[in-house]
């Protein structure tokens, strides 16, 4: 286990030769690939950036040194086979990992240049910043205005009890404006706006997913993490789905794991590919991953050779 | 069997036979329920019914039913009727088939035939390998129609021929001269009877095989499931009966004729309920008693679901499963088995002592509420596994803190199963009797002006503590206590009631009700809290 970690360290850095070159599309190394895709360029500012980050359940080595940089208003796109660390790579930029007993981050995450990864930081205000919704559509057992206004009243944003009643400080206003502006930012006003106070248990898939997009939105993040989100659904809400993280990318950076890569292709604007082993293999442009990757590894995946 | 064209899929004009076989499988329904009533001596077996005593009816019934069941066996072996047999009846019915032959000629043997030592255990033998062979070798339609409805023929026939009458007695020769009576025997060999040539008659209706097995078993059950109910609403409906004289003994209805509450008087008077046993008191009641119970329960829920639910909480949401999760999860099932008397030990040797050496109300409330503990939080923390992880992650990633989540996603969506706990937990707890013997109860017959006023007996005072109750301080009575003493006791009878016997099942019926009262109000809590978790 630790000669492997040792190999990794070594692989990662870059003065060190390969031991053995791997053949790829273009005849580089992959050594030179990953360079490639480490200086990869784009225009924006960058919002989120992983340095060398190491994840270990128990012996379980699940992601082996990634770096990457995500700008900022925009669709990244995560793919790989299952277990190649894409999901648990998502849940190190909220610390959602820090759930997981057994979880054990090494490295640094930066959101707008501030490390998540040391002591006092404020995890309150780190996943208000940084959302996420879940493959499964998950509401609350809530009515569609409670399962929206949660976040905000926990955190003390809205006022909306009896004693804020009783002393007059109720924002039942700013409630009923938050609650329309979520559904309609979700795309689901339309759908629901005349049953608010019906259990969201009630609601179709889709539109449960829609919800939980609304519920992100809630406390206003900067960046919604997706996990997966249309793997549950049928084409329609999937397609609705698509639309949506469409228009959420010119406010919100979004970071989506998906298994489907035409999802990937049309709804990204760079793509970071993991494979088998918990490593990232490249990095960039969607258009240059899917139409001319540098690594082979990384062509096989995409034409479907290797999964 | 028929020809080619036959197909298993759609079935054949067999209608005929099927309304037989249904008729037969009603039939053995109603002797189940017949024989169940006659057990609970809601039926008296030596009664004429049109001229024909009850146990010849039955008899007659009987023999009818087998003789249906074996004629349809053999008219589908003979292929009169069409069916879809297995090759043989199984090894379970075998097996049962054979024990009950094995038990039926050994009891012929030795008390019809009166033959004397071992002689019996070869006829036993026989009948015993008979059934064996008639039920695993042939296919499946004669094995498993013939010996059961061979049995109930014979079951038939017996009562019959009067060879088991209704004055029949059979003497077991021990000691406290321990016998079988006919009002016991004939209903028990009904209801088996019944059962068996059911399952043979709901067998046959689904044409054997695969179908015949299902249906077979699903009379079974069903008929198991339904004399569940019947049993609970015997139980009911017998102490109600019993109970309502004595409860409703002076019983008035008219304005004014009950005891005032505030400026109000009431316009039903039930002395039984609303007047305590005083001297003077004209119709004497269990009012102090009712009021016991219901404060005891109610202060053994209010100490104990916080503590439970609170611990579950911990166990659950914050403590690491490990070593100390699993002690406190085996004390707690330990707890839960623990005698109820052994807490009522405890509650006589540390409670009373420290609550002014008396017998005292709240020597009990705290026992009972020790009792109900482990079960709440068992139920609580089952409730609360079963929350699905997803809501915690879904608060998590919205930032919002454990403690918050806790209050206001994993608890409304435990609570059902928190209230069922305690739903169970009071059912036990509201009629056990030997910890508030030991812990609370005073005498038996206590005057309605002695019934205990909690609430009014809060005082309050300018220094510490500030409030004192005296009330909760005194020996009182419960129901099970005052039935247990009038009962096995004999406390006052005579002198105190007009009859007994009355105020006794009275008393008991009261205990039910006060009971199933609370078991309604659990009920409709978590139906109320299913309804907003589900629906809004």
């Amino acid at each position: 286990m630790s000669e492997t970690t040792q190999a990794e360290a070594e692989r990662t850095d870059a003065e060190t030769a390969p031991d053995q070159p791997l053949e790829t599309t273009s005849g580089e190394t992959e050594e030179q690939v990953r360079e490639e895709w480490r200086e990869y360029a784009f225009d924006g500012r960058t919002k989120l950036a992983a340095e060398d980050l190491d994840v270990h359940y128990s012996d379980d080595h699940a992601l082996k040194g990634v770096s990457i940089e995500i700008p900022e208003n925009s669709v990244t796109a995560l793919i790989g086979p299952s277990g190649c660390g894409k999901s648990t790579f998502l849940r190190c930029l909220n610390r959602m990992n820090d759930r997981i007993r057994s979880a054990r981050v090494d490295g640094s995450v930066r959101i707008d240049g501030e490390e998540i990864y040391q002591d006092g930081v404020n995890l309150v205000e780190l996943r208000k910043r940084v959302g996420m919704v879940f493959q499964s559509p998950n509401p609350f057992p809530k009515s569609i205005r409670e399962n929206i206004s949660y976040g905000p009243e926990k955190h003390g944003d809205l006022q909306t009890g009896l004693l804020a009643r009783l002393l007059d400080r109720s924002d039942e206003d700013e409630r009923e404006q938050l609650v329309e502006r979520c559904l309609r930012d979700a795309a689901l006003w339309d759908e629901v706006n005349d049953r608010l106070d019906d259990n969201a248990l009630g609601l179709s898939g889709g539109q449960q997913q829609r919800l939980c997009i609304a519920r992100c939105l809630s406390v206003d993040p900067e960046v919604i993490l997706m996990d997966e989100p249309a793997s549950a659904l049928d084409p329609i809400a999937t397609a609705k789905i698509e639309d949506l993280i469409d228009q959420l990318s010119e406010e919100y950076t979004v970071v989506i794991v998906t298994h489907n890569m035409q999802q990937a292709a049309r709804i990204s604007d760079q793509t970071a590919v993991f494979l088998t082993g918990g490593e990232l293999v490249e990095y960039g442009d969607t258009d240059q991953v899917f139409e001319n990757p540098h690594s082979e590894r990384v062509e096989d995946y995409i034409t479907g050779k290797f999964g | 069997m028929a020809g080619a064209t036959r197909t298993n899929l759609v079935k054949g004009d067999t209608s005929e036979a099927n309304a037989v076989a249904a008729v037969a499988v009603a039939v053995a329904a109603l002797l189940f329920a017949l024989s169940l009533a006659a057990l609970f001596e809601l039926v008296t077996i030596s009664d004429p019914v049109g001229g024909v005593p009850v146990v010849t009816l039955l008899g007659l019934i009987l023999a009818a039913l087998g003789g249906a069941v074996i004629t349809f066996g053999v008219g589908s072996f003979l292929s009169y009727v069409e069916t879809q047999p297995s090759p043989s009846a199984g090894l379970v019915a075998t097996t049962a088939l054979s024990g009950v032959w094995f038990t039926v000629g050994g009891l012929v043997a030795s008390q019809t035939l009166g033959l004397g030592g071992l002689t019996w255990l070869p006829v036993a033998l026989l009948a015993g390998g008979g059934a064996f062979a008639l039920t695993a070798l042939p296919r499946e339609d004669i094995g498993s129609t013939l010996p059961a409805g061979a049995l109930t023929l014979l079951t038939g026939l017996v009562f019959i021929t009067g060879t088991i009458g209704p004055a029949w007695v059979w003497e077991l020769g021990f000691q406290q001269q321990a016998s079988f009576t006919a009002e016991f025997v004939i209903p028990t060999a009904t209801l088996f009877a019944a059962l068996l040539s059911g399952w043979a008659a709901a067998k046959a209706y689904g044409g054997f095989g695969a179908r015949g097995r299902h249906m077979g078993a699903y009379v079974l059950i069903y008929l198991n499931a339904s004399s569940i109910v019947g049993v609970l609403f015997v139980l009911v409906a017998f102490t109600a009966m019993k109970g309502i004289p004595g409860l409703l003994n002076g019983a008035r209805v008219g304005l004014g004729v009950g005891p005032a509450v505030g400026p109000v008087a009431l316009p039903v008077s039930v002395p039984f309920v609303m007047n305590g046993a005083g001297l003077f008191a004209e119709v004497k009641g269990v009012l102090p008693a009712i009021v016991g119970t219901i404060w005891l329960v109610v202060g053994a829920v209010l100490f104990a679901v916080p503590l439970g639910v609170g611990a579950a909480i911990f166990l659950t949401e914050y403590a690491e499963r490990g070593r100390l999760t699993q002690v406190v999860e085996v004390a707690t099932n330990g707890l839960w088995s623990t005698p109820s008397i052994v807490f009522g030990l405890f509650g006589f040797a540390f409670l009373v002592p420290r609550f002014g050496g008396n017998k005292s109300l709240i020597s009990g409330m705290l026992t009972l509420g020790f009792m109900l503990l482990p079960l709440v939080l068992i139920t609580s923390r089952e409730a609360i596994i079963a929350v699905p992880d997803e809501y915690r992650d879904a608060s998590a990633a919205l930032g919002v803190s454990r403690w918050q989540t806790i209050r206001s996603v994993v608890i409304p969506a435990a609570l059902p199963g928190v209230v069922t706990g305690i739903i169970l937990g009071v059912g036990r707890i509201a009629g056990e009797t030997a910890p508030i013997l030991l812990t609370m109860t005073g005498g038996t017959f206590i005057s309605g002006g002695q019934t205990v006023d909690v609430i009014g007996g809060f005082r309050f005072t300018t220094s510490p503590p500030f409030v004192a109750n005296p009330e909760l301080l005194e020996a009182t009575t419960a129901l099970p206590f005052q039935l247990f003493a009038l009962i096995k006791a004999g406390v006052g009878l005579g002198d105190n009631v007009a009859s007994p016997e009355q105020f006794q099942w009275a008393t008991a019926l009261m205990l039910l009700v006060v009971v199933l009262s609370f078991y309604a109000i659990g009920i409709g809590a978590r139906y109320y809290f299913r309804r907003r978790l589900n629906h809004e």
